[in-house]
């Protein structure tokens, strides 16, 4: 390096280490905004699931008792009154089933009053956010409304997941829609689990590495990348249309109106196996790959068969990463929706799937159908139902970390 | 400790397969039919009032499923009165699918599944055969009057009132500027927003609507046609998703939008209903046709169903007994008291 | 074993144990699993059977021309106008904003990760990122209505923005998959041997000089295969579209007018449940068999290019 040359280097110097400081902000703001996005759409469920219900009512319990009175003031055979003149008869029947109401105890026909009678209705929502800066303005605006109450509310309610659907948002839940999720993820997970591991195994163990293994590879990385959509296409054409007989639980002799035409939780299930078995059986292949050589070798060694050197040492030690491939599909197929709603989920159904060829609805598509309510509480209990949802992803996440950290060994 | 696991997933494995196997295997078993006659009599001793004979007026003596499907306008309405239905002592359970009207008759006509199909329009003579050739015979039920809303955002200043042709031409494909329906409009755009073309709504729109303007050789109105225009028209969004259309609405000032009066009732706030021909919808205009866009609400079933399901005849039944409850919280308006008896006499006269 | 005991042993005795024995049970297995390896190849065969089936009356029938299908710039199957033009302009809007965002944020991440960031730090926030990965989609399309396009529209004001738009879902379709790109470049970047920074560094390059000159160049068939990747995965995304781009065909260039892109329209039309063998039910055929071949075709590109690169390497 000639002596004049120091002085450019040096003048160059500053500016390159200007930019390298430069780039290093740029490039520490983008991993800061990918942080912020994920705070954000959580912090604008959050913002939904919680905040002011102006709660009203479809009859006002003071129009049901006598001035100065309250409900809860009334004695016994006031309150069995007011049911016995306001409620339909069908209904009445049903309540003194076993005891007339007389025998009620006054909490119990207060409540009964409120529930079958009055009514609670919500009558407009705020946002966790409204509810903390406009308080004042929103008080006022309820002490306006004639017999409304106003209530701090929390749309992920503990009966969120006890209760079926329902047309009042106060009382609707998850219930059937989860139980539908679960029953699908099973007959996904114990098709395609299986299937997947088989052909990882056939593809680590068997195969050489010829032209027909590396075509089934090469098929197996497309599958991966096909839109969840085209599978749910798929799933219509054969397992809903072609083979409705056996979706439909026909040819076991279910010929009851309950199963529908091949809409069912079986070609649900059956669908997203198709969906999750490339993931099930790349994230295998991954695990087996990675169990040494040298133990196949030392197997072999002391006269062990192929299968043997599989079943006691191959697959033992890839276990922890085929679970976790296995649980990260169980929280795509928990996730999607889109092929469900083309197979033809449920609008309105609150009877608990029986079996496997009963109708159904998933936990997605149930948060799917909220947001497209009209009403826009709905929306609030939509977010309260993706809270649910996203807790139980979580946690599944959570358990596939753990289980990758405690057993990982190569 | 992954010997332990391995061993842990085998068992998984091999109880996997055993489920599959036993839940096939069990799944006839579990069918109400091969439920044996000691397990009835048990069942029966302790629910006391278990009763002899299903009486339709009677929720709590019937069980089983009612299947229905249809119209996404009397979806909101047939919720509620399941609900009640529940609510009454009714043991089994109703399933109601949101599909719109024409793929409700699809299932009701074509492949048999449903037992009551839910209309915003009378049943199609397309439609009547398909259900002939399936031996089922569609039964109609009249449950209330729906009043089609025609909306636009509340901030748009220019539409309160409109005539029927000016809407036929707002909805058309040789339309593209408000300015083009009355000159003194705003050289806007129409964002138009319209119920999917398989709903009961759209087509009784286009029926009422565009159809007049549409004449065929015999001098019927070519409802092809018509439907053609509409669907060619520029910047139309369609969607069997009422709120869609409500969002859609509400968000501009140059848009326009039609489909039941209940979706608009929730959404007063951000929209406007539209008056046509100086008659805005309510109850009594609604009910005596002056406000020109009302139309019946049905549910249809069939007599052989009906006689071979009484949880099927117990629903309908209920369902003409307490809509009139019902129907104005959902946001309908009341079918006349003659509507409502004829459709008990149909009833009647299918259990015979 | 000990030499002086295989004496003892008969040779008879040895040879037999030590032939080759036909085992049944092993053959059973191994023919299990090579037909589990096939099975792969019946799905993607199934598909374009199926999707090819379906779509073959809509292909076949007198009012279908080609030239009109992939030209014509209405969709309207009911009156029989079937230019898919304005579903595939809807996908690919929706799909370059999201590559807008997804591409600068994802690869700017990954640099930051694999270069910068301290081991601890990587360590926390990859698995964060990956979180974004796993939410469903349904609750992204829940956030692009009920943030982004209240958002949008208080930025441009309501009368440029409509409510439904291709700009707020193909935003949040770039949050969705920044993760994705992400995550599949860092582990590119740090498959670069610590050797070639080394180098560079002892020439005197700074961080950055290095990264552009050296990292980047040797992982290029990495950060290709994850955009390509990225790509495919926007083009196939359905949840996000129903709820956020519109509902009905349009052709527009406009990202801030509602259009409907091919995915959304056939959740649409299929949600609303299909009459078999309509026209509407075939054309979704046809429609999903286009979209299964552009995505295919991105996926064997992504695999070729890893391929190609790493041999240039």
């Amino acid at each position: 390096m000639g002596e004049n040359h120091a002085p450019v280097f040096i003048a160059n110097l500053v500016s390159r280490n200007r930019s390298e400081r430069i780039w290093k902000n740029l490039l520490q703001i983008s991993t800061l905004i990918g942080i912020i996005f994920l705070i954000v759409l959580l912090l604008n469920i959050i913002n939904q699931s919680f905040g002011y219900v102006a709660i009203g009512y479809r009859v006002p319990p003071a129009k049901l008792v006598g001035p100065g009175q309250t409900l809860e003031n009334l004695d016994i055979p006031q309150l069995a009154g007011i049911l016995r003149q306001r409620v339909s008869p069908g209904l009445l029947k049903q309540l003194e089933n076993d005891t007339p109401l007389e025998q009620f105890s006054q909490v119990n026909l207060v409540n009964l009053v409120m529930a079958k009678i009055a009514k609670p209705e919500v009558v407009k929502t705020w946002s966790f956010w409204q509810s903390l800066s406009m308080r004042e303005e929103i008080k006022q605006e309820v002490g306006q409304l004639p017999e409304t109450r106003l209530v701090f509310f929390s749309w992920v309610r503990p009966d969120l997941v006890s209760n079926s659907q329902s047309s009042n948002p106060l009382i609707a839940g998850v219930r059937t829609a989860l139980l539908g999720s679960l029953w699908i993820i099973l007959i996904a997970i114990m098709v395609a689990f299986p299937l997947g591991v088989g052909t990882a195994i056939y593809l680590e163990e068997y195969a050489g590495d010829n032209h027909i293994s590396k075509v089934i590879r090469t098929n197996i990385n497309n599958l991966a990348g096909v839109p969840s959509i085209i599978y749910g296409m798929l799933g219509l054409a054969v397992f809903v249309r072609n083979l409705a007989q056996l979706t439909s639980g026909a040819w076991l002799g279910f010929s009851s109106p309950e199963t529908a035409n091949g809409r069912t939780i079986v070609s649900a299930g059956l669908t997203l196996a198709l969906l999750v078995l490339p993931l099930i059986i790349i994230n295998a292949r991954e695990a087996i790959k990675s169990v040494p050589d040298t133990l196949r070798q030392a197997s072999y060694g002391i006269g062990a068969t192929r299968w043997q050197t599989i079943w006691h040492h191959v697959l033992p030690n890839s276990i922890p990463g085929i679970l976790t491939g296995t649980i990260l599909a169980i929280s795509r197929a928990l996730g999607e929706s889109a092929p469900l709603v083309v197979i033809g989920a449920s609008t309105y159904i609150t009877v608990d799937p029986a079996n496997v060829f009963s109708r159904f609805t998933a936990l997605p598509i149930q948060i799917y159908q909220w947001t497209s309510r009209p009403q826009a509480e709905f929306r609030n209990l939509a977010a309260g139902a993706i809270l649910v949802l996203l807790t139980l992803l979580l946690s599944i996440n959570a358990a596939a970390i753990v289980l990758r950290n405690r057993y990982k060994r190569y | 400790m992954a010997k332990k696991l391995s061993l842990g997933i085998k068992l998984m494995v091999v109880a996997g397969l055993m489920l599959s196997a036993c839940s096939l295997a069990a799944a006839p078993a579990e069918a109400p039919a091969v439920v044996p006659a000691t397990e009835v009599s048990l069942v029966s001793m302790e629910t006391s009032v278990a009763p002899a004979s299903p009486d339709i007026n009677d929720p709590a003596t019937l069980s089983g499923m009612v299947i229905t499907a249809g119209s996404s306008t009397v979806f909101p309405l047939s919720e509620v009165m399941a609900e009640r239905f529940k609510e009454e002592g009714f043991r089994g359970e109703v399933t109601i699918d949101s599909i719109g009207t024409g793929a409700g008759f699809e299932r009701f006509c074509v492949t048999g599944e449903t037992d009551i199909s839910n209309a915003s329009r009378k049943i199609k003579d397309s439609e009547l055969e398909k259900c002939k050739a399936i031996n089922r015979n569609p039964i109609q039920f009249r449950v209330g009057t729906d009043a089609l809303a025609v909306v636009v955002s509340s901030e748009n200043d220019f539409l309160t009132d409109v005539t029927v042709a000016e809407l036929g031409k707002i909805f058309s494909s040789s339309t593209v500027k408000w300015s083009d329906v009355r000159p003194e409009w705003p050289n806007e755009d129409i964002l138009r927003f319209s119920p999917g073309t398989d709903s009961g709504t759209f087509d009784y729109f286009v029926e009422a609507v565009l159809g007049p303007n549409f004449k065929n050789a015999d001098g019927k109105a070519d409802l092809e046609a018509a439907k053609a225009d509409i669907l060619g028209s520029s910047n139309i969004q369609f969607s069997e998703d009422d709120n869609v259309l409500v969002q859609g609405v509400e968000g501009s000032k140059y848009a326009i939008g039609y489909f039941g009066f209940a979706y608009y009732m929730e959404n007063q706030a951000a929209l406007k209903a539209v008056s046509l021909e100086g008659v805005s919808p309510d109850m009594v205009t609604a009910e005596d046709g002056t406000y020109k866009l009302a139309r019946p609400l049905f549910i249809y079933s069939d007599a052989s169903i009906i006689k071979s399901k009484p949880e099927v005849a117990g629903f309908i039944s209920f369902y003409l007994t307490y809509v009139n409850d019902e129907i104005q919280s959902v946001g309908y308006f009341p079918a006349s008291q003659a509507a409502l008896d004829e459709a008990k006499a149909a009833l009647a006269e299918a259990l015979k | 074993m000990i030499p002086s005991q295989t004496k003892l042993i008969d040779e008879k005795v040895t040879s037999q144990l030590l032939k080759k024995r036909n085992r049944l049970g092993e053959r059973f297995i191994e023919s299990t699993l090579v037909f589990c390896g096939f099975i792969s190849i019946f799905i993607t065969l199934g598909i374009v059977f199926e999707l090819g089936k379906e779509a073959l009356p809509f292909f076949s029938s007198t009012d279908f021309k080609l030239i009109k299908f992939l030209t014509g710039t209405t969709w309207q199957p009911q009156i029989k106008l079937f230019g898919v033009l304005p579903l595939v302009m809807a996908t690919l809007t929706t799909t370059v904003i999201a590559l807008l965002i997804a591409i600068p944020f994802g690869i700017g991440i990954a640099i930051y990760l694999s270069e910068y960031a301290s081991v601890k730090l990587r360590s926390t926030i990859k698995p964060t990122l990956e979180i974004l990965a796993g939410i469903p989609t349904v609750v992204y399309g829940y956030f692009a209505l009920s943030f982004v396009t209240p958002f949008l529209r208080v930025l441009f004001g309501k009368d440029v923005v409509e409510i439904y738009n291709t700009a707020s879902a193909g935003i949040v379709m770039g949050i969705l998959i920044l993760p994705l790109i992400a995550s599949m470049s860092e582990d590119a970047l740090a498959a670069v041997p610590r050797s070639l920074r080394e180098a560079a560094y002892g020439l005197g390059a700074t961080k950055i000089e290095t990264t552009y000159r050296v990292v980047i160049p040797a992982a290029i068939s990495g950060l290709a295969a994850a955009i390509i990747v990225g790509i495919s995965r926007a083009i196939g995304e359905t949840m996000i579209v129903a709820l956020a781009a519109g509902a009905g065909p349009k052709f527009t260039f406009n990202p801030f007018q509602g259009a409907e892109t091919m995915t959304g329209h056939i959740v649409r039309v299929s949600g609303g449940d299909l009459s078999y063998d309509s026209i509407d039910y075939n054309s979704l055929f046809g429609i999903s068999l286009l979209l299964f071949f552009m995505t295919l075709s991105l996926n064997m590109l992504s695999q070729w290019v890893v391929r190609k690169l790493s041999e240039v390497k």
